[in-house]
């Protein structure tokens, strides 16, 4: 790359014609309730990882829809699976399947 | 003859394998346990309680106690007496391994054995036995409500081949000797048989063919037993020298594990004890059917079976070979790939250490750590909390704001690494803490706290237990109401950790103390249970509305948990208050101080 | 007329339907369980969006059946289906044999302590809306600590949208009561922050949208988009409540004097009794079941059964009132079509 003496931000838009589904769609195979988050917060404010690292499991199923999986696979690595936010989904998302099935399609970037 | 070999090199084969797949120092154990004298005492006494009496069974069952024992123990006296028969008589035959089997065919009557008559009575008693027990076997099959089972195994192919020629061997030998009786001698069952046969039977044509019969019908049941459930029975030999040795699972498939799976029996106990069972739909995930699919290798139905389970344990605590279902089940997810791994280098433990130190360490101090599903269950905390202040004790919370999740969960899921990386951080603040209590409310944190953590002297301690001391100590002293409490046992809890007599000494105190249809180590898991990672929150209701009806039967007043998680389960559905045994003890207790202040 | 006309409640869908009828030259009876009429209402302070008194209402309801037959502390003992008549057993020993029955039964609001993570009936400082507004109707409440208010929380969607807690409808009227609630909790406090923890707005009606932008322009009541998900006590015992500011994506945390539970609408559990006798079809999420839901929401399966109200949904008093009325005309034209 040319040192140009200046950067180009990275457009801050989600294109969302660009994101990649392919994963999520096999996240929502194995498990379907990930479709039913309606983003109410209850898991994040529970979890007791998020008061260390920002672990979020609404902000995880966002991310990942939006093709920011990077994000989502910094938070999940907080993750210590205790399940208060199954406890606490008003929708009764499995959230702890989904998350261990999140670990098993995606990929950690490894750099 | 064929089948006598087969399965003896099987068998060796077998053995050899699964000692040689266990880890390095659990192997050293195992043969250092069968030179100690007094394991190998209890082996011999748990192979005979287990094996051929099936002690556990009749304790759960008297019926299919005698089923099994009748079959197993009938079948053993016949070959012990069969050699000593062969070994009075014909001493020079004893080496050959067929012969006791055989004997009356080989032997003719004569003055010598004429004098065996006792030994001929004998053998026909325990033909019988074994005879009565087939008899059972096959009422069973058909109608296994007789038995108080519910629901029964649906065995397999091969496991039908193996049955059926179980069934046959004996009533085949029954009349092969029948047919023989009158020249190799009998007692009182061939002999009788031997004169109808002769009523219209007048020859001996009719010997050799069962003979024949008789022999082919073992031969199969041996050549077929390596792929039946009948595997279980030379397993099982070795399974108890290995769990005597203090052998425990480590690898899913192999070693321990193995043992395991082909020591179970596929009686079924475990399907009508399995919580999952009020659902039709579940009764292919209990741990028989677990057990077969990883005989088969069949890799989907494990997973799908592992990862459903409620790990309750309760197929454990009523197996009557003692398969360890649960854990079976923490191993097989133990072997899951998983491409994102957990890092828990960012957590900071000073907040928390500052959070949970005492300003003056002493002795005394305690050192309260609630849990996460605690913090949804406020009342929990507020009692323990108000019991804890109202006797003066010296406590500090651990996670007040939140803490680091116990590793329990974590554990259960099959992902040991992480579950160790918390257990680190944990034991680095509680060590640091200055206390020498730990007091938990949840029995999830309980167990792990008791089993993986090591804490050196601190003691580690369920408020159930801490609030039965008090009491039993004249700390605190009890109203005692007109209410009528049942007792739920928690999972980990009771089957977990073994506490039992706790709760309901403080619910005595309390009030009356009723039991549920099935408590202790029978009790039924509430449905919530972190254990199944598959199982949603819709399918749950059913196992929960079925524990609340087995709690309800003696028609409580108020149902008493002593576990968050049970707590909020069954306050979900419950028709009448549930309440965890803090509530209890706040609600009820009257300080010592104010005891003083009366007298 | 001699044509008996059963009600069962006597909330405001009971009276507003007893009411025309009469007019219509009926005489209806209507039975209710407690020893008051107007039902939730009569125990309402005042009525968004107007801040209408409610007393105002079910007074003016209750004078417009003063000619009815009104039993009150009366339960339904059963009901007999005749050959093409009903024979309802009052518990006050008198039975009487009708062709019509008007559902009025209403609703309840969700018991607010089966979601024991908000701390209902363990912290002193957790109320209800119910309990709110007979705060603020009669100002006896020792949970509610005048002197010091400096802080106060309203939950939105307690036991409403949540499939843990038997419920997974919206019960429709909860954002704008609590919108009303924090509007009186200002005007009473005006020093006091007040919080509204929500996680969808519906302000679908008449004028609520305004009532909203009011709420956040005059009054300065600040709505946060999360869910409560745990409360706790600190040593002061004062509560603390954690939410995820959803909008900034970071957890928060805020210490209050008050937290109001929006206690959501399900269906009332004597109505599912007494329509468990006839039997009435109940619909899928918990409520009675319409014989259409867009068409004919007043009528049910079963001849001569009629519905108005929330029994089979929730809903708000003008839309009560609606139903009442058109209730009362499809009863109306019942019977004169069965007399032709």
């Amino acid at each position: 790359m040319m040192n140009f003496g200046f950067k180009i931000a990275p457009s801050a838009t989600i294109n969302l014609d660009n994101v990649d589904m392919e994963k999520f769609t096999l996240l929502h195979e194995m498990e379907p309730d990930v479709y039913k988050c309606m983003a109410c917060g209850s898991c994040s404010a529970t979890c007791p990882a998020g008061r260390f690292t920002g672990m979020s499991v609404r902000k995880v199923i966002l991310d990942l829809q939006r093709g920011r999986e990077k994000e989502a696979v910094r938070m999940l690595k907080g993750c210590m699976l205790c399940g208060k936010c199954s406890m606490v989904c008003p929708r009764g998302i499995n959230t702890r399947h989904l998350i261990l099935s999140v670990c098993r399609i995606y990929n950690e970037d490894k750099q | 003859m064929i089948g006598m070999i087969f399965i003896l090199t099987w068998c060796t084969v077998g053995m050899i394998r699964i000692i040689a797949n266990l880890p390095k120092d659990d192997r050293k154990r195992f043969f250092l346990s069968l030179v100690n004298p007094k394991i190998m005492l209890k082996n011999i006494r748990d192979i005979f309680c287990d094996c051929l009496f099936h002690v556990k069974l009749w304790k759960r069952n008297r019926l299919l106690g005698y089923m099994h024992s009748s079959i197993a123990f009938g079948w053993f006296m016949l070959i012990v007496i069969g050699h000593i028969e062969v070994f009075f008589y014909a001493p020079h035959r004893a080496k050959l391994l067929y012969f006791p089997i055989f004997f009356r065919y080989f032997m003719a009557e004569d003055d010598s054995t004429m004098g065996g008559a006792f030994f001929f009575f004998l053998m026909d008693f325990f033909l019988l036995v074994v005879l009565s027990g087939i008899a059972l076997a096959i009422v069973k099959r058909v109608h296994s409500r007789f038995f108080g089972m519910r629901r029964t195994t649906n065995p397999s192919f091969m496991d039908l081949v193996g049955l059926y020629s179980l069934w046959s061997i004996f009533p085949l030998r029954l009349f092969a000797e029948g047919f023989t009786a009158d020249i190799s001698g009998g007692s009182f069952l061939t002999e009788s048989l031997n004169h109808v046969f002769h009523a219209f039977l007048g020859n001996h044509m009719n010997m050799l063919p069962t003979w024949w019969a008789y022999s082919l019908a073992l031969g199969i049941f041996f050549c077929a037993l390596p792929f039946t459930r009948y595997m279980h029975i030379p397993t099982e030999i070795l399974l108890i020298p290995l769990r005597n040795a203090g052998v425990r699972i480590r690898h899913p498939r192999k070693g321990y594990a193995e043992a395991e799976v082909y020591a179970c029996p596929s009686c079924g106990v475990c399907i009508d004890a399995c919580p999952m069972g009020v659902m039709k739909t579940h009764i292919k995930d209990t741990t028989v059917y677990l057990n077969r699919q990883l005989r088969r290798h069949n890799e989907t139905r494990i997973e799908e079976i592992s990862d459903k389970c409620l790990l309750c344990g309760k197929c454990t605590a009523v197996c009557p070979v003692g398969v360890e279902g649960d854990r079976l089940r923490i191993a097989q997810r133990s072997a899951r790939k998983y491409n994102i791994s957990p890092d828990y280098s960012c957590i900071d433990t000073d907040i928390l250490k500052k959070e949970a130190s005492f300003r003056a360490p002493a002795s005394g101090k305690v050192l309260y750590f609630a849990g996460c599903m605690t913090a949804l269950t406020p009342q929990i905390r507020k009692s323990v909390e108000s019991v804890l202040t109202r006797c003066g004790t010296d406590y500090e919370f651990m996670d007040r704001d939140g803490g680091i999740c116990c590793g329990r969960p974590m554990l259960m899921a099959g992902r040991f690494d992480a579950a160790e990386e918390m257990i680190a951080k944990n034991t680095d603040i509680i060590l640091g803490s200055g206390a020498d209590t730990l007091l938990l409310s949840c029995p999830i944190c309980y167990r792990i706290f008791r089993e993986n953590y090591n804490l050196g002297k601190m003691r580690i301690v369920h408020h159930t237990e801490y609030f039965a001391e008090l009491i039993g100590s004249g700390t605190i002293g009890m109203l005692h109401g007109s209410d009528r409490y049942v007792f739920h046992d928690p999972c980990e809890l009771g089957r977990g950790c073994g506490i039992y007599d706790e709760p309901r000494a403080v619910l005595s105190a309390a009030g009356e103390l009723v039991e549920a249809e099935k408590h202790h180590r029978e009790s039924i898991c509430c449905g919530g249970s972190l254990g199944s990672l598959t199982l949603g929150f819709g399918k749950r209701q059913a196992m929960t509305e079925n524990a609340l009806h087995n709690l309800t039967a003696a028609s409580p007043d108020s149902i008493v948990t002593a576990c968050p998680l049970c707590l909020s389960t069954f306050h979900r559905y419950a028709d009448r208050p549930v309440m965890d045994i803090a509530e209890v003890v706040d609600r009820n207790m009257i300080p010592a101080d104010s005891n003083d202040i009366d007298d | 007329m001699k044509e008996n006309i059963v009600i069962i409640g006597g909330g405001i869908a009971g009276l507003e339907a007893a009411g025309q009828l009469i007019r219509l030259g009926y005489s209806p009876i209507i039975v209710e369980k407690q020893d008051h009429l107007g039902g939730h209402v009569a125990e309402w302070h005042c009525l968004f969006p107007d801040m209408t008194p409610a007393s105002d209402v079910v007074s003016r309801l209750t004078e417009n059946v003063s000619e009815a037959n009104i039993f009150v502390n009366t339960e339904i003992l059963f009901i007999n289906h005749l050959k093409d008549s009903y024979n309802v057993m009052l518990s006050n020993g008198i039975s009487i044999v009708t062709r019509i029955i008007l559902f009025t039964t209403g609703f309840r609001l969700f018991d607010a302590s089966k979601k024991e993570e908000y701390g209902y009936g363990v912290y002193d400082q957790v109320i209800t809306n119910r309990d709110l507004e007979q705060w603020f109707s009669t100002g006896n409440d020792d949970r509610v600590n005048s002197r010091e208010l400096n802080a106060v929380g309203f939950v939105h969607c307690v036991g409403s949208r949540d499939e843990k807690a038997g419920n997974g409808q919206c019960s429709k009227v909860c954002c704008i009561t609590a919108v009303k609630q924090a509007i009186e909790m200002k005007q009473r406090f005006p020093e006091a922050q007040v919080y509204c923890f929500y996680m969808d707005l519906r302000m679908f009606g008449k004028k609520y949208e305004d009532f909203y932008i009011s709420a956040q322009r005059d009054y300065g009541v600040r709505f946060i988009r999360g869910r409560v998900s745990e409360v706790s006590e600190n040593i002061e015992g004062k509560v603390i409540v954690k939410a995820e500011d959803t909008l900034a994506g970071k957890p928060v945390k805020v210490t209050l004097d008050l937290l109001v539970l929006m206690a959501g609408i399900v269906c009332n559990p004597d109505c599912t009794k007494v329509a468990s006798m006839i039997p009435l079809q109940m619909d899928s999420d918990g409520f009675l079941k319409s014989r259409d839901n867009i068409m004919d929401i007043t009528g049910s399966s079963r001849s001569g059964i009629f519905y108005a109200g929330a029994c089979t949904g929730a809903k708000t008093v003008p839309e009560t009132l609606a139903e009442a009325r058109s209730a009362a005309l499809d009863i109306h034209n019942y019977i004169t079509s069965s007399r032709i």
